[in-house]
């Protein structure tokens, strides 16, 4: 009887969902948390439009740390830092085991370097850069050991703004926060918008 | 103390904007003003021996149109979508419903009622959106009319009346009396006396005291029309204290409060709902259309070139592609910006120009229907705060039960940065400022930040950046984007027109788009 009862029922659910809800497939069970491509792009190439940086390339270990940041508010908690936050509600809902996923998943995209949008002057930039270069290499590939991503192929557009909060201390104030405060104050040696294009610029000719 | 306006304090103010004539030359504008959209009907070529295919991206309502018109006219439609469900911004929420917000996921659990739902996107059929009403009656979608307000609702401003809310009607009433009040002060004066004949100064008086409720000195000195203080059915009626023109300034709420029932782009003293909610329109489209549409299809590239368009996408995490003659896509244009594409640069332009609308909703199923004893049968209450509007149910009258809507912002972002307890904090606290016993009667709330839906990231899109209007540049952007890429790649969606947020200008763009095409293909066979 219990069977008999257990089957009714799934043909009639079934049968709702055809013909009353043909515009609903949706059930919690299968919902996951690889939600990172509506905002960074179909293939984490990064969303102008949405101001989220690429993804696709992103160092295993680096994408895992700012993840963790996210979600403990070490990172996207001040209130000027709004995609931040978006990114901060997202991730704080996390596992241990929805990081590892996102991280072994991103690992796959394949790497494009990012369209060049912002121009400044690039020996200037250069020999700017020279400080950058102490942790991010010489040809901003990164440097796992000191904790520095790498910046070649990234959106310019997203490092610019990057930069910009680090001087501002919207980004690296966090007390737990210590690669960013280390980045906060090297960002001060850049001193003013034309010196962050320049970098950015100089950034833009080095290949990953 | 008398509340009547002082004609100086009232010539003053009209000097302020423009004086008299300034008045009366706008007043020649009455009757020119378009009101109703024009219908727009599309007529396809019948193409059911050519097999030509057609994808079309998204099911937003200008897609599943799309997808509508072009199967009837015998296409080949596949319908991707990248959700779990089809529509888009027309989302109702029920029993059962998930809210795939990013980061804040949530599942409905009110009563299974079928009159305990919640419009959580488009909410309101005006009865001058001819495309909408059109298909409703094509697709056999039932209607009811929709109270857009109630005068009996309240309006709430901390500035205004020590905070406590007054019934829309005690402010209108007063406001409308003060308006006519003041303008017949205005009428009399001989400086007017010269713009109208004998005959239309007595017309526009005589509408005057009848519209402001004014008495024969012609002054407002309170109406009925606010209600009684007390008696009016066995007894007289007495009128209540009319509150004073000063005290009506204190809140800029009149601003929507005097015109929910102006009928015109969006509003109307008659609008519409499906029975049931309003992705009943969507359901009527996916059911015709059925296994066309393909759902959690994530577009991941779209490329068009001479011969037709290639779609990337992925089911399950398996990549798919697509080949077909031609596609329709209604993806948001700042999602569309994060997929790859071959589109021309003054396109990609266009789409990384238009900025996602912020709006938010939240709702609650009430355990009473508090507002009936209020008096209040649908409408809306105003408040000055960010929760912004209060609509009660106009269905389900005398039920156990009803689902509230507790708050609709259009430029949400506050809410947006909230976290879901701190956002049904907001909205009971300032509800409760007009229902004492709001924070007794909320169950089960939920929200809706439609710049965190998965899928979606945004309401209406926003093309203009000044108040002024659209620049010269907005307009070539705009230009460019009603252009097919290569005759074969056309974006629609309410982000394809310049009256976005209404279903109706969604159709309408569908209809624009397959018109353009229609003649195409017939020249092609030509």
């Amino acid at each position: 009887m219990k069977r008999f009862i257990t089957l009714a029922a799934l043909f009639f659910s079934a049968h709702f969902t055809f013909v009353v809800n043909a515009a609903d497939v949706g059930s919690p069970a299968d919902m996951s948390d690889r939600y990172c491509t509506t905002c960074h792009g179909a293939k984490g190439e990064g969303n102008i439009a949405v101001q989220a940086p690429r993804l696709a390339g992103m160092e295993g270990w680096y994408l895992q740390r700012q993840l963790e940041n996210f979600r403990e508010g070490i990172r996207g908690t001040h209130t000027d830092d709004l995609q931040g936050i978006a990114m901060q509600s997202m991730a704080a809902k996390l596992t241990d085991a929805s990081i590892a996923d996102i991280v072994s998943w991103v690992g796959a995209w394949e790497f494009v370097a990012a369209d060049v949008t912002i121009e400044g002057n690039v020996n200037r930039g250069r020999s700017a850069y020279q400080i950058c270069a102490s942790c991010h290499g010489t040809n901003a590939e990164g440097n796992e050991a000191l904790g520095a991503p790498a910046l070649a192929g990234q959106n310019d557009w997203y490092l610019l703004t990057q930069i910009n909060n680090f001087r501002a201390g919207i980004r690296g104030t966090h007390p737990d926060d210590s690669f960013g405060a280390q980045m906060l104050a090297m960002s001060a040696t850049l001193r003013d918008d034309q010196a962050i294009t320049n970098v950015v610029s100089y950034i833009n000719t080095l290949q990953k | 103390m008398t509340n009547s306006v002082s004609r100086r304090e009232f010539l003053n103010l009209l000097g302020a904007y423009g004086g008299s004539s300034a008045v009366l030359s706008a007043g020649a504008a009455l009757g020119l003003m378009p009101l109703a959209s024009q219908a727009t009907e599309i007529s396809l070529s019948n193409q059911s021996s050519n097999g030509k295919s057609v994808a079309i991206l998204g099911t937003g309502i200008s897609a599943l149109v799309t997808a509508w018109e072009l199967t009837k006219a015998g296409y080949n439609c596949t319908v991707l979508e990248a959700s779990h469900r089809a529509g888009g911004r027309i989302f109702t929420v029920r029993s059962g419903t998930v809210i795939d917000e990013i980061g804040n996921y949530q599942r409905c659990d009110w009563d299974d009622e079928p009159h305990l739902y919640f419009n959580a996107g488009a909410a309101r059929i005006p009865s001058i959106h001819n495309s909408v009403l059109s298909y409703c009656k094509e697709l056999g979608v039932e209607l009811q009319v929709f109270a857009n307000e109630s005068k009996t609702g309240w309006v709430q401003d901390d500035a205004m009346n020590g905070g406590k809310p007054v019934r829309n009607t005690d402010y209108s009433s007063s406001m409308t009396g003060f308006i006519s009040e003041m303008l017949a002060k205005s009428l009399s004066a001989e400086e007017m006396d010269s713009s109208l004949t004998e005959s239309e100064s007595e017309i526009l008086l005589g509408m005057l005291r009848s519209f402001g409720d004014l008495d024969e000195d012609m002054l407002y000195r309170g109406s009925v029309r606010a209600g009684y203080r007390s008696g009016g059915f066995l007894d007289h009626g007495s009128k209540k204290d009319v509150i004073a023109l000063r005290d009506l300034l204190k809140t800029r709420l009149a601003n929507n409060v005097m015109t929910t029932t102006q009928e015109g782009s969006g509003s109307g003293p008659l609008l519409m709902q499906p029975v049931g909610g309003m992705d009943r329109i969507i359901y009527a489209f996916a059911n015709r259309l059925g296994a066309r549409i393909e759902f959690r299809s994530p577009v991941t590239a779209v490329m068009v070139n001479n011969n037709g368009v290639e779609i990337a996408y992925e089911q399950e995490g398996v990549p798919k592609s697509l080949k077909v003659d031609y596609c329709f896509n209604c993806i948001p244009s700042h999602l569309m910006s994060g997929i790859p594409n071959n589109f021309p640069m003054e396109y990609i332009e266009a789409l990384n120009y238009i900025r996602r609308g912020k709006a938010y909703k939240a709702a609650f199923q009430a355990k009473e229907r508090f507002w009936e004893k209020e008096n209040i049968y649908g409408g809306i209450s105003w408040i000055n705060a960010p929760i912004r509007q209060i609509w009660y149910p106009p269905h389900g009258i005398h039920k156990e039960k009803g689902v509230v809507l507790s708050a609709y912002n259009f430029g949400g972002a506050n809410f947006t940065e909230m976290t879901q307890e701190q956002r049904i904090e907001n909205f009971i606290s300032s509800g409760e400022k007009i229902h004492p016993n709001y924070r007794q009667m909320v169950e089960k709330p939920i929200t809706i930040a439609w710049h965190r839906m998965n899928h979606m990231l945004g309401c209406a899109p926003r093309w203009s950046r000044s108040r002024g209007g659209w620049s010269e540049h907005e307009e070539q952007m705009y230009t460019t984007i009603r252009q097919p890429v290569n005759g074969r790649h056309y974006l629609i969606g309410d982000q394809s027109t310049q009256h976005s947020a209404w279903m109706e200008s969604a159709i309408q763009s569908a209809h624009y788009a397959l018109a353009d095409f229609d003649q195409r293909v017939r020249a092609e066979e030509a």
